[in-house]
This record gives C-alpha cells, sequence and structure tokens, in this order.
C-alpha cells in the first residue's frame, strides 16, 4: 500500500518533470517560429483546422448556452418581478464564465483529441522519429504551429461563443418570453462591464495553451498500439478538462483580488 | 567472443561500449563496433535482440545508458538536440514501415528535408532532383500519390528515396525487406547495393533476412541478447562454430525450444472447444 503510494508519488512527479521540459522545449520552439517566415505557412495550415473549422460548433455551443440560460432563469426572476433584468444574468454569465469555458471544453474535445490523435499515431509509426532523423526538431514542426495556432485563436473562438450566446439569449428572452428589448439591452449594458468582456476573452489563452500542451505531449509519450493512442485521446481530453476548471477557479481568485485593489480608482482609470 | 577495443577514429562511426538498459531491463551490453567508410555492415539477430535500439543510437535517436558514439571522430551522443540536426542532416534512415509522413504527398515527403535545410528558389531543379530520386528506386511518376495508396515495398522504396534525398554520407536501414515478398525484397537489396555503389555511400543495414545479408554485405555482425557473439564477411559467418549462429543463418529451432513446445501439450490436448465454457 505504502509502496502504491510512493512509486505512484514518483511517477507523478516525473511525469510533472518531463511535462514541464516539454512545455518549456515548446515556448523555445514557438520563439523561433514567430521569428521564421517560413515556418508560417505551418501556423496557417494549423489555425485553419484548430480555429476556423471549430468555428461552427464552438457558435453553437454559445447559442445554447444563452438559450438555456433564458429558459431556466426566466421562471425565478419573474417570480419576484424582475424578469426584464434577465439580460444581466444571461449576458455576465455568458461573457465571463460559461462561454469561456464551454467553448473551451468543446475545444478541448474537438481540437485537443485530434492532435493527440495525430501526434500519438505519428509517434507509433515512427513519423516522429523520422523528423528527427533528418535533422528537424519535431517539437518545432509539429508541436509549436499547433500550439500557437491553438493559443491565439481560442480567444476569438471565446468571442464568437460569448456573440452567440448573447444571441440566443436575446432571442429567447424577447422572442418567447416577451420581454422589453430595450430593458433587457439597457439592464445588460449597465451590468456587465468590459471588465467582464476582457477577463473571459483573456482567459481563452490560457485555455488555449492548456489545451494545445496538454493534448500534443499525450500525443508524443503515448504508448504503442491503438490502445495506447486511444488511452492517451482519453487522457488528454480528461487532462484538458480538468485543467480548465482549475485554471478557471485560478483567474476567479486572481481576477477578483485585481478587481478589489482597482476598484477604488475606478473612476480615475 | 573476445571483446575488441575500438577507437574513435577507427571508422566514419563508431560506437564505443554501448550498453542500454530500459528500466531494468538491459537490452544493449557493451557493444563496441566501428563502421568502415564506404563498405556495407549488415547487423543480424533474432527479433529483440537489440538490433534496432544498436541503430537508432548511431544517429542518437536513443541515448546509451553507457558508452559513446563518434562521428568523424568527434562525440556526437552528448550533444543536444540543436547541435545534433547539422549532423543528422549526413545521414539517411529507412524505418522498417517506412515512416512516410501520411498527410504528405511522396513529393512532398522527399523534398521535406531539403525544404527544412535549405532556402529552395529554385522549384523546378528541386522537382527535377524530385524525379532523379525516385527514379534511382524506380518509382518516378508517383509523385502525386498519398502514402496510403502505395504497397509495402512501393513505401520503402519512396523511403529510400527520402533518405537520400539530402545525398548522405551513412545510409542506415531498419529491417529493409521485412514483411515482402522475396522478389520486392531482392529489388530492394538490389537497390541498396547499387545506392552504396553510385553514392560511395557507407550503409548499415539491419536486417534478419540471410538472403539479403549474405547479398549485400562486406561485413556482417549477429547479435545475440544484446551482445556481439560474431563479427566478419560473409564466410566468416557462415561458417562460424557458435551453435546460435548456425541455427540463425539456417533457421533452425533449438533442442531446447523443441522440447519446450512438446511440454506445451498436442494440438488436440490444448484446443479451446466451446463446450468445455458452457
Amino acid at each position: 500500500m505504502i509502496e502504491t503510494i510512493g512509486r505512484k508519488t514518483i511517477e507523478g512527479i516525473e511525469n510533472l518533470g518531463r511535462f514541464s521540459r516539454f512545455v518549456a522545449r515548446t515556448f523555445g520552439a514557438m520563439a523561433q517560429c514567430l521569428f521564421k517566415p517560413r515556418t508560417y505557412p505551418l501556423i496557417w495550415a494549423q489555425m485553419y483546422t484548430i480555429g476556423v473549422q471549430s468555428v461552427p460548433v464552438v457558435m453553437a455551443t454559445g447559442a445554447f448556452v444563452g438559450m438555456i440560460l433564458a429558459i431556466q432563469t426566466y421562471g425565478q426572476l419573474a417570480s419576484m418581478g424582475l424578469e426584464e433584468r434577465l439580460g444581466v444574468l444571461i449576458n455576465i454569465a455568458v461573457v465571463k464564465e460559461l462561454g469561456p469555458v464551454l467553448a473551451a471544453v468543446m475545444l478541448a474535445g474537438r481540437v485537443g483529441g485530434a492532435l493527440t490523435a495525430e501526434l500519438g499515431t505519428m509517434n507509433v509509426t515512427e513519423q516522429i522519429a523520422a523528423v528527427q532523423s533528418m535533422g528537424t526538431n519535431p517539437i518545432r514542426y509539429l508541436v509549436a504551429p499547433r500550439v500557437l495556432a491553438c493559443l491565439l485563436l481560442t480567444p476569438l473562438l471565446i468571442i464568437y461563443a460569448d456573440l452567440l450566446g448573447i444571441l440566443g439569449g436575446y432571442l429567447i428572452s424577447v422572442w418567447q418570453l416577451k420581454i422589453n428589448a430595450g430593458a433587457y439591452w439597457n439592464y445588460s449594458a449597465i451590468g456587465v462591464e468590459r471588465w467582464d468582456v476582457c477577463t473571459g476573452i483573456l482567459k481563452g489563452f490560457f485555455f488555449g495553451g492548456a489545451i494545445a500542451l496538454i493534448s500534443c505531449y499525450k500525443g508524443f509519450t503515448c504508448r504503442e498500439g491503438a490502445q495506447g493512442v486511444g488511452e492517451a485521446c482519453t487522457e488528454a481530453f480528461v487532462g484538458c478538462f480538468i485543467s480548465i476548471l482549475a485554471l478557471n477557479y485560478i483567474f476567479a481568485v486572481v481576477l477578483d483580488a485585481v478587481y478589489k485593489s482597482f476598484w477604488p480608482i475606478r473612476p480615475l482609470l | 567472443m573476445p571483446r575488441k577495443i575500438v577507437k574513435p577514429e577507427d571508422g566514419i562511426l563508431v560506437a564505443q561500449n554501448i550498453t542500454k538498459q530500459f528500466g531494468e531491463r538491459v537490452v544493449l551490453e557493451n557493444i563496441s563496433i566501428a563502421i568502415e567508410k564506404a563498405k556495407t555492415t549488415v547487423i543480424i539477430g533474432p527479433s529483440g535482440c537489440g538490433k534496432t535500439v544498436f541503430m537508432k543510437h548511431l544517429i542518437v535517436l536513443e541515448r546509451p545508458t553507457e558508452g559513446s558514439v563518434y562521428f568523424k571522430g568527434e562525440r556526437i551522443d552528448d550533444k543536444e538536440e540543436h547541435r545534433l540536426a547539422k549532423i543528422r542532416t549526413q545521414f539517411g534512415f529507412c524505418f522498417q514501415m517506412g515512416a512516410l509522413f501520411d498527410s504528405l504527398t511522396v513529393y512532398e515527403n522527399i523534398t521535406f528535408p531539403v525544404e527544412q535545410h535549405y532556402k529552395i528558389k529554385d522549384y523546378k531543379a528541386l522537382a527535377d532532383t524530385v524525379k532523379q530520386k525516385l527514379a534511382m528506386v524506380g518509382m518516378d511518376g508517383f509523385q502525386n500519390y498519398y502514402p496510403a495508396s502505395l504497397s509495402g515495398g512501393q513505401k520503402k522504396r519512396v523511403s529510400l528515396a527520402r533518405a537520400i534525398a539530402l545525398n548522405p554520407e551513412i545510409i542506415l536501414y531498419d529491417e529493409p525487406t521485412t514483411g515482402l515478398d522475396p522478389i520486392t525484397s531482392d529489388v530492394i537489396n538490389e537497390l541498396i547495393i547499387k545506392l552504396q555503389k553510385e553514392l560511395a555511400a557507407t550503409s548499415v543495414v539491419v536486417t534478419h533476412d540471410m538472403k539479403s545479408a549474405y547479398k549485400i554485405a562486406d561485413r556482417i555482425i549477429m547479435f545475440h541478447k544484446g551482445r556481439i557473439i560474431a563479427d566478419g564477411d560473409a564466410d566468416h559467418i557462415r561458417n562460424h562454430p557458435h551453435d546460435v549462429v548456425q541455427q540463425f543463418i539456417h533457421g533452425k529451432v533449438s533442442e531446447a525450444e523443441l522440447a519446450a513446445l512438446r511440454l506445451g501439450g498436442t494440438k488436440f490436448e490444448t484446443q479451446f472447444l466451446p463446450e468445455d465454457f458452457e
């Protein structure tokens, strides 16, 4: 029992160390990529796969979040006569928490799974070793463009999710639940601050980075065979999901502290 | 077999006292080999004896637990990855399953190493070079094919063409004839001989195909359980007194293995029948 706990702890620390080295090498490779225009086509290609092709699913996620929030919260607010404030509730939830988190979870499933499966298959079929054997750094060629694409485009995808979330909430609230459109937007404008929108988008950089790094690492270190690739995909998704939630918690604490410390000088800013 | 002492200057590529362990398992034990320039060295041995692991040490895709690897007298196994990049361009590695990039066409696979290391200005000249490399392996005309649509033999040929894309000084072949029919295997053997002659490259071939080994080798080294048990030319290996060498080259099962098979019982005694589980 104690032996098992000890072994698992050592394995966990070793794994963390390997992941940290992988992250450090990836950041080094990303810096090289940014200064080498020759690598830009690789980044554009990944941006298309990771970003452009994810737009429909992320928009659908955002729209449903807004619509569901409207339906679920209307009854509660209406019973207190506050249904006109539905907009502020939906929009703040969408731009601050649900839009970024659910868009990131959707990306973890769509992009993270694909990255792990692709790199994992390349690993077990020795394609990564082939890249290395030809004198090319596989992290620079395979990982850095993917991480850069994910890092840069996740915030943009979150904007899409937010927009569709706001629109979905508006459509249900105003068209189906017959809330006054002017009141809906007025209360939203008062309640939702620029700070909320910006922090929601800022989270995207970190969520995107976490998704790409974890997924690529799992692909690079996956065990041989179809089962190995399958396990790596599962571990990557679980790892991404937990990281998104953990990062979101850290953001909630840190940003709240930052907001409170700037509150007294807010009018000056 | 008495252990030879090799020095870094004994060959173009030298492995000195290489030991490799994966956890508790020792895969290579104190291997020392000096690969001679412009010769074909064939490493034979049963599956799992450490041949491929050893070959990966030569290009530092694996790093030794103990020992060192020298290329042109310079130690390379302790170099960092970015320093190895330049050295690796002087190697061509032909992987067992081809390891062609399945998202790229044959043309893109072959231009990959060139585009990674040179700034291409004349794409017409590049296309001509690709055509020439593919013609060398009899695959001209397949430029726009994806690896998935090629047969096993064709993949190996394209892999060969990619390995020679940068005109390497050393070509490493990992089981080039495994899984191929006898005629295609012979085509690959002829290609290895042709490339060695035309490019004057040093070749290291890992195989367990004795027909192929006799045909292409200037020197044959046999591995057994992570150690060298025979080293010499084809005749030396043919007449080697070691039982394991004779069994391997004649493809004969040992008495001990036969006894183990007999202990396993006859087919009928061990056959699983559905009624046993109902």
